[in-house]
């Protein structure tokens, strides 16, 4: 399986979305090289992460035919490695003027002493250069890059609109196959804060090998806002190869424990292919479980520990013969979802539950699960013998709709019932 | 036909029209007679008399106004520490005015009190054990702490045996003017095993139909935990798909409110008839056992159930493979 941010990755400028006027700018210097060598020699590429920037310059040499040549964080660590690519810098660029593209990215990640030396050989490679150089960074208003900034034109990238990003999903999920509406693509475009990559990210788990993709399907992704997103807890659960590992995950999980018991145990097929695998780990959810009846049968918190360890530690060690093969997208857990939307059902139940107890000798509780059922053939059969039961169990006209599923068969009830 | 819940109105009013748990109820007798009654643990499955004994024992014990000396109390829905120090006390600790000194609590599904609320009643059990009596109803003895049980007379209730349970229902029939023909009492017994709650309640909406009331008819009626659902369901798991087989069992009980234990049940009942070999079965059953006894400890029935469909999955898995 693929990731969609490479598979949809824009090749040409015309594919990135917004920020219009920084490629302007960024095409106007790029074809400038051709009259000769501009007065600057680089341009500062910046900001937010997601929003296009090496994509963009990608697109720039794909455009017009030129040699793009890439490098990062790791290649400037020192002034020595520097070095070895500032000669393609030098060359050639007299002979064949602005065929060849040279990208300096992630330029946030030069840290530390000796990389200090690192930006004064960059800031010296720019001086010389013979062919268009681009840096890249988060910011360029970090002091290190005081000097070096002087010599580059400043081009700043913007985050894109929601409404851009929901355009540039919707290419993708009609290219997928997948009939998304329009508020959940916008829903998924606002929480990424104009991340575009991570927006294509979200899409993907949320909607690959989906035929719909509802606002209902997308909406729960605002409770993965403030630390670490559920998704990397669940792999560091999932796959976790120590006890260790497999428990601190949920130090960093933004959701409560019940919660992440949930998203665990909807995950767990999927993610453990062989069958005895699958059993154990369902075993060890079997097993927390159990530890959490033994909590609300004495109400000793302290069990909660146990609950933790055979969920995490317990599920991560059940795997011994599935094989990792692939990319499988992480699923929202389907119960949540179905309580959610039966809320107002439970609320009904536990009212006529409360009805039932009082004439019958039995919790409210039991009777919303033992008796309803009942009443609710009852009520579909036979409107003579619902209306009788329900003026003995003093019923309300909501009540009785509800059992019977119908508001024109209710009416028929009530009226049988005065 | 009338119009209450028939389990309500068939109650038998007094021990004397109880006519199974004979044990039990010529003890419970005996204390009518003596005019004493200890405390007492009422343990067993639903649908078993436990509620019904003890309201029977408080009639045949004060007579007409039997209500003023006497509180039935639901743990399921006041489990807390606080109804027992409040309701429990204030009823308890007043004396009864009348020939029996002592009042009857009842308190209805007391393995579901919290262990600090049971620890609360019983230092409220030895103080007032002059003017109050406690009789406690529940499905597991065991979930009810021991300084409690040591100080209860244990009475065991069983499912109803088959004759007792064909008659309560052919009564009812009768009365109520439904056509109930013996293989519909063979469905409604195979389906509620013994619990006369579920069985009267399975009659009425069976009769609510204005038809004969037949196996066909009484499987209709339970639908989608019918014999035939659970038996595809495990058929699902045993061919290798937990996903289906998990998203079935999710709409049995979400959807259609089946309880957990009764899908155990008819799983268990399933595994005895299905095609497989005869050592398999008996290895079945033991995984059955241990998720029907998780299931008893657990806190969700979905969890343990689909625990229990995984473990099918690597059965029918090493079946395959003739292992």
């Amino acid at each position: 399986m693929h990731f969609w941010t490479v598979k949809y990755k824009p090749k040409s400028l015309k594919e990135i979305i917004g920020n219009v006027e920084a490629i302007e700018g960024l095409v106007e210097w790029a074809k400038s090289w051709g009259k000769g060598i501009p007065k600057k020699r680089a341009v500062f590429v910046y900001g937010p992460p997601g929003v296009g920037k090496t994509v963009a310059v990608e697109a720039l040499a794909h455009d017009y035919g030129m040699e793009f040549v890439e490098k990062n964080a790791s290649d400037y660590r020192t002034e020595e490695a520097v070095n070895r690519f500032a000669g393609l810098a030098s060359q050639y660029g007299s002979l064949y003027g602005g065929k060849r593209i040279i990208l300096l990215d992630e330029l946030d990640g030069l840290t530390g002493s000796s990389d200090r030396g690192g930006v004064k050989a960059i800031t010296d490679v720019v001086k010389g250069a013979q062919c268009p150089v681009v840096l890249i960074a988060n910011s360029a208003y970090d002091p290190r890059f005081s000097s070096l900034r002087s010599y580059c034109l400043l081009i700043e990238f913007k985050k894109p609109t929601a409404g851009e990003v929901a355009k540039r999903l919707k290419v993708i999920s009609e290219d997928e196959g997948i009939h998304a509406d329009e508020a959940a693509l916008k829903f998924i475009a606002q929480r990424s804060g104009g991340d575009v990559r991570s927006a294509v990210n979200d899409l993907q788990a949320l909607g690959q090998g989906k035929a719909k993709l509802t606002y209902e399907d997308v909406s729960w992704l605002g409770y993965r806002d403030r630390q670490d997103s559920i998704f990397n807890v669940l792999r560091m659960i999932l796959y976790g190869k120590t006890c260790a590992s497999a428990k601190q995950a949920t130090n960093m999980a933004d959701v409560d424990t019940d919660m992440l018991f949930e998203w665990i145990y909807e995950n767990v097929p999927a993610h453990f292919s062989d069958p005895h695998d699958l059993a154990e780990a369902m075993d060890a959810l079997s097993i927390a479980d159990v530890y959490r009846g033994r909590i609300r049968a004495t109400q000793d918190w302290g069990f909660m520990r146990y609950v933790v360890d055979y969920m995490t530690a317990g599920v991560a060690l059940a795997r011994k013969n599935t094989k990792t093969s692939g990319w499988i997208p992480f699923k929202f857990p389907e119960r949540i979802q179905m309580l959610s939307r039966s809320r107002a059902e439970r609320a009904m139940r536990s009212s006529i539950g409360a009805k039932i107890k009082k004439k019958n000798h039995i919790s409210a509780k039991r009777a919303s699960k033992e008796i309803i059922p009942y009443l609710k053939i009852i009520f579909r059969n036979n409107a003579e013998m619902a209306a009788g039961l329900a003026k003995w169990l003093d019923l309300d006209r909501e009540m009785v709709e509800h059992l019977v599923g119908s508001e024109e068969k209710a009416g028929t009830i009530i009226e049988l019932m005065v | 036909m009338s119009f209450e819940m028939w389990a309500e109105k068939y109650r038998p009013k007094t021990l004397s029209d109880i006519v199974d748990q004979k044990d039990i109820v010529e003890r419970l007798k005996s204390f009518t007679k003596s005019r004493n009654v200890p405390h007492c643990i009422f343990a067993g499955p639903p649908g078993t008399g436990k509620t019904t004994a003890a309201l029977c024992l408080a009639k045949d014990l004060y007579g007409g106004a039997y209500k003023e000396h006497m509180l039935e109390l639901n743990a399921s829905d006041e489990r807390g520490i606080d109804v027992v120090r409040e309701k429990v006390k204030t009823f308890a600790r007043v004396r009864s005015i009348g020939e029996i000194p002592f009042k009857i609590m009842i308190l209805d599904e007391a393995d579901n009190m919290t262990s600090d609320a049971q620890q609360a009643l019983r230092r409220t059990m030895e103080r007032y054990t002059e003017t109050c009596r406690f009789i406690m109803c529940a499905n597991y003895s065991g979930r009810i702490i021991e300084p409690i049980q040591s100080r209860c007379a244990p009475f065991r209730f069983a499912y109803l045996p088959r004759e007792a349970h064909d008659s309560y229902l052919k009564e009812i029939g009768e009365k109520e003017k439904v056509k109930l023909s013996s293989e519909g009492l063979d469905a409604v017994f195979e389906i509620c095993g013994g619990d006369l709650r579920k069985a009267i309640n399975t009659l009425q909406s069976a009769a609510s139909l204005g038809k004969p009331v037949d196996a066909k008819v009484i499987y209709s009626i339970t639908g989608k935990a019918s014999p035939a659902d659970v038996q595809k369901m495990i058929k699902v798991a045993m061919d290798g798909d937990f996903l289906e087989a998990r998203r079935q069992l999710r709409d049995m009980i979400q959807k259609y409110g089946v309880a957990g234990s009764d899908v155990i049940r008819q799983i268990h009942t399933e595994i005895f008839k299905a095609e497989l070999p005869e050592q398999w079965k008996i290895k079945l059953a033991d995984i059955v056992g241990e998720a029907d006894f998780r299931l008893v400890e657990g806190a969700d029935e979905e969890i343990q159930l689909s625990a229990l469909l995984a473990r099918l999955v690597e059965v029918g898995c090493d079946f395959r493979k003739g292992r």
